[in-house]
């Protein structure tokens, strides 16, 4: 073809030699061919390709992408004016998304200071219908469906309450936070292990798988978690990808799909343990045991079962305690029996004992009244003696310093009162036979026979009666 | 009195074996018995024992999990778990 290109019209060979033993034309200057080359391109039929589009940069005034698929894959380019003129379409064309394309070939020539290019020329573009991408999502999972991988994750035995858990997702989603909140609500304190992956372009799928494996591979995890917001199809399609299901369908781990939102499905969401649509759902099927409410109820338990066995104790102590007082009961009646038995034979010798008993109590009694009295008297003849050495000792002391003084004032009044002064003063003193005095005329007068005593002797009287 | 012993050993080995859920239910099913008042004082000083035993081994189990929400990356779980091979 491109011998037929070469078109000699107007192309003169350049006038340097060329390779003798060549038969091919030329040489011709390179720009020359290069301007042909661009030319015959351009006069390609103009087609529309379909692929997935890969490796999308914009630069200042053109758009480069890659458009592939199994068999091949063709460089594409389209001036910026006409890329916005497409997303202004509603189209929004993004990596990894199967696109239709219109244009044809083109060729850059390139320069003395720049490098040439081939590209197709994109003119048109349409995102290619979800019901297409459905179709091979459809056709992908009926596939993994009869080889059984769907069904591989189901079997695995989810634990209840895992010490550690594995998570895949992006490290700076929302996801992420949205999950550990989750986990701390159901009051969950074990290990996480953040495996991070991109999860939306062209490097998500095998990025996850990678993640994937070496979690699973630490042995160290009991479940994993495949977390990621919400998104378009497009924007989810990397958990479409046949090999990443077709790994996590074999991981001895299971796993938990938490792809987007309820309405999104993908691949993930069949292959894995479990789907869930949400971050807390994804918690509650990591930790199926709601930890906190796990903590309260065995404590509730705990209480319950205490109440109880506190019942019980005290039904049980109240049974032993009847038991006990029956027993109780009965070792009385017999002991109570057996006193009497023993008095009854033992009666006289009691009555003996008893007897004794008094006597000896009694003659204690005495003992100690006779005792007792002793030492009163001894104490009260003590206090006697005390009581009366000291009067005699007062008594001596008078005899020895009062007595005299006494003495002379008694002789004083003794004499004042001796009837021998009185008598000596002119009185006399009447007095019977028998020397009783007389102190009354009429005792005088009974009397009849007196005595008169004069200072200075007696005369015998009669009382005359008249 | 002779069936008390028994009836301890009866609620330890059972524990051994059950799982959270198991010995969560049992305990239960535990309680509802004692609530309905039908136990003797026998069994429900039996129930009490055996429940107590089974609340002791969730609580163990969820002790077991962790005190605290850890988080690490895979790749300090693997030093980790290479320090600890190393250690061993």
């Amino acid at each position: 073809m491109l011998a037929t290109m070469s078109l000699h019209t107007g192309a003169d060979p350049a006038p340097t030699g060329g390779i003798p033993e060549s038969a091919l034309p030329g040489p011709y200057p390179v720009g020359r061919y290069a301007a042909k080359l661009r030319e015959r391109l351009r006069s390609l039929a103009r087609v529309q390709l379909l692929g997935e589009l890969v490796n999308l940069r914009v630069a200042r005034t053109r758009v480069y992408f890659e458009l592939r698929d199994a068999s091949g894959a063709i460089p594409c380019a389209a001036w910026l004016n006409d890329w916005e003129r497409m997303l202004a379409n509603g189209q929004a064309p993004a990596e990894g998304m199967q696109v239709v394309v219109a244009g044809g070939c083109d060729y850059y020539p390139g320069s003395a200071s720049a490098s040439p290019a081939f590209s197709f020329n994109v003119t048109d573009l349409r995102v290619a219908g979800e019901g297409d991408l459905l179709a091979q999502i459809d056709r992908l999972r009926k596939q993994l469906d009869a080889e059984g991988l769907l069904e591989r994750q189901k079997r695995l035995e989810l634990p209840t309450l895992p010490r550690s858990i594995g998570i895949v997702t992006g490290e700076s989603g929302k996801a992420r936070d949205d999950l550990v909140a989750a986990l701390e609500r159901r009051g969950w304190a074990g290990r996480l292990v953040w495996a991070f992956a991109p999860v939306q372009d062209r490097h998500a799928a095998p990025a996850i798988a990678r993640a994937l494996g070496d979690l699973a591979a630490t042995r160290a995890v009991e479940v994993i978690v495949i977390a990621r917001g919400g998104g378009s199809l497009a924007d989810l399609l990397c958990f479409c990808d046949e090999t990443l299901c077709r790994t996590v369908s074999m991981l001895p781990v299971p796993v938990i799909a938490s792809v987007g939102h309820h309405t999104d499905r993908t691949l993930l969401d069949d292959v894995a343990a479990v789907s869930c649509s949400t971050p807390t759902h994804a918690a509650e099927a990591a930790v199926p045991l709601d930890c906190g409410r796990a903590r309260a109820e065995q404590l509730a338990a705990a209480v319950r079962l205490s109440e109880h066995a506190g019942r019980a104790l005290a039904a049980r102590s109240r049974q032993a305690e009847s038991a006990g007082r029956l027993s109780e009961h009965g070792r009385r009646a017999v002991l109570d029996r057996a006193r009497r038995l023993a008095l009854l034979s033992r009666a006289p010798a009691a009555h003996l004992d008893r007897q004794r008993g008094r006597l000896h109590q009694q003659l204690r009694e005495i003992r100690a009244g006779a005792r007792r009295r002793l030492g009163d008297e001894r104490r009260l003849n003590g206090t006697r003696a005390t009581v009366v050495g000291r009067k005699a000792d007062a008594t001596l002391r008078e005899c020895r310093e009062r007595r005299p003084r006494e003495l002379e004032r008694l002789v004083l009044a003794l004499a004042a009162h001796d009837p021998q002064r009185t008598l000596e003063r002119g009185y006399a003193l009447v007095s019977s036979p028998a020397g009783e005095p007389v102190t009354s005329a009429a005792a005088a007068k009974a009397s009849g026979e007196l005595s008169l005593r004069f200072a200075d002797g007696e005369l015998p009287a009669r009382a005359v009666k008249r | 009195m002779s069936a008390e012993p028994g009836a301890g050993t009866d609620a330890g080995a059972p524990a051994e074996r059950l799982t959270y859920e198991q010995a969560a239910g049992r305990v239960e099913e535990i309680i509802r018995r004692l609530d309905s008042g039908e136990a003797s004082l026998q069994e429900t000083l039996a129930l009490v024992a055996e429940g107590k035993t089974l609340i002791e081994q969730c609580a163990g189990e969820l002790a077991a999990v962790g005190s605290a929400l850890e988080e690490l990356k895979l790749d300090e779980l693997v030093a980790r778990l290479e320090r600890e091979a190393g250690g061993a």
